[in-house]
């Protein structure tokens, strides 16, 4: 009987002793390329310092032989986990927004492209 | 109470004292299963319009090359150690660890037309292995660190600051968007970077 009643009390702390995890992880520049603010931007008008003035400085620069590209990322991580003791779950989504901007020799825009994921919208 | 009954009740205190058991899953960026790759000669604004920004870019004596991707790891482990019990003198555990993926590369020329586009996908045991280590845990027995770390482009600034290794090997370097791309995992021991290591 005693046995039963020292099992049955470890079950009982083992349950109380679980819990869970969350955590939130956020790297990389700003996130200014909102489609309201990038609709400003036209193709073969819009210049390099343009693009800087509305988004700040970028992730990275890229020189293309004569041309240049400006990266902007920022990198959301999400972790939700169960922690049992026992059993330990965690699951991490990583999603990227990011921007990229083409400009000729001249430093005028050339293309463009951008992506947003809704959580980060605001 | 019955001897079996004993037994038994034992056998499960034992299991849950022991054993533990933990599952880690990550999944980074967005499948691009959809995604159809665009054809030859298709220009550089209706890539980016079909697939939006890559999430890798590098410069080439030809062109630029773009690249997409997706990943997701699992990893599992099991470990069964006496510290419950009050004799932390013996552990031994066991780990695997899953990998699939999809990478879109698409190679453009300087006029910003596609020259050539290769997509992969692969579900693979990405390695794992088993321990025993007596007093104290020093191998970890999955590692996936090199898969899970953070996009290159968060340390472009710093790609010239590095210590000496790395500094005389920038021009190769493959973070800074000027050398070529490489995917999560890569080992480092050969090719480019292997002049790096110290």
């Amino acid at each position: 009987m005693k046995l039963t009643t020292g099992f049955i009390a470890l079950l009982l702390c083992t349950s109380l002793l679980g819990g869970c995890a969350q955590f939130e992880s956020k790297r990389g520049v700003e996130v200014n390329w909102q489609s309201t603010v990038t609709e400003q931007l036209v193709n073969g008008q819009s210049t390099r310092r343009d693009v800087l003035a509305m988004l700040g400085p970028p992730s990275q620069v890229i020189a293309l032989d004569g041309e240049s590209a400006l990266y902007y990322l920022f990198e959301h991580s999400e972790g939700e986990g169960l922690v049992l003791i026992l059993y330990n779950s965690m699951r991490i989504d990583t999603r990227y927004d990011r921007a990229i901007f083409f400009f000729d020799e001249n430093d005028v825009l050339t293309e463009f492209a951008t992506r947003l994921y809704p959580a980060d919208e605001g | 109470m019955r001897a079996s009954t004993v037994k038994t009740l034992v056998t499960l205190l034992a299991c849950w004292l022991l054993t533990a058991c933990s599952q880690w899953h990550y999944d980074l960026g967005v499948p691009l299963a959809d995604t159809p790759a665009p054809a030859q000669h298709t220009s550089l604004a209706d890539a980016l319009d079909l697939l939006g920004p890559p999430l890798r870019m590098s410069a080439t004596d030809t062109g630029f090359v773009l690249a997409w991707e997706h990943w997701h790891i699992r990893e599992n482990s099991v470990g069964f150690s006496l510290g419950a019990l009050g004799a932390d003198f013996m552990s031994a555990d066991w780990g695997e660890m899953r990998i699939k993926g999809e990478f879109l590369l698409l190679t453009f020329d300087k006029d910003h037309l596609l020259t050539s586009a290769t997509r992969s996908e692969w579900d693979n045991h990405g390695g794992g292995g088993k321990a025993i280590q007596p007093f104290f845990g020093f191998i970890s027995v999955v590692d996936v660190d090199d898969l899970t770390e953070m996009m290159p482009q968060h340390r472009w600034g710093s790609a010239l600051f590095q210590r000496l290794p790395g500094t005389l090997n920038a021009n190769s370097n493959l973070d800074t968007g000027q050398s070529g791309l490489q995917q999560r995992g890569t080992p480092t021991a050969a090719g480019q970077q292997s002049l790096e290591m110290d």
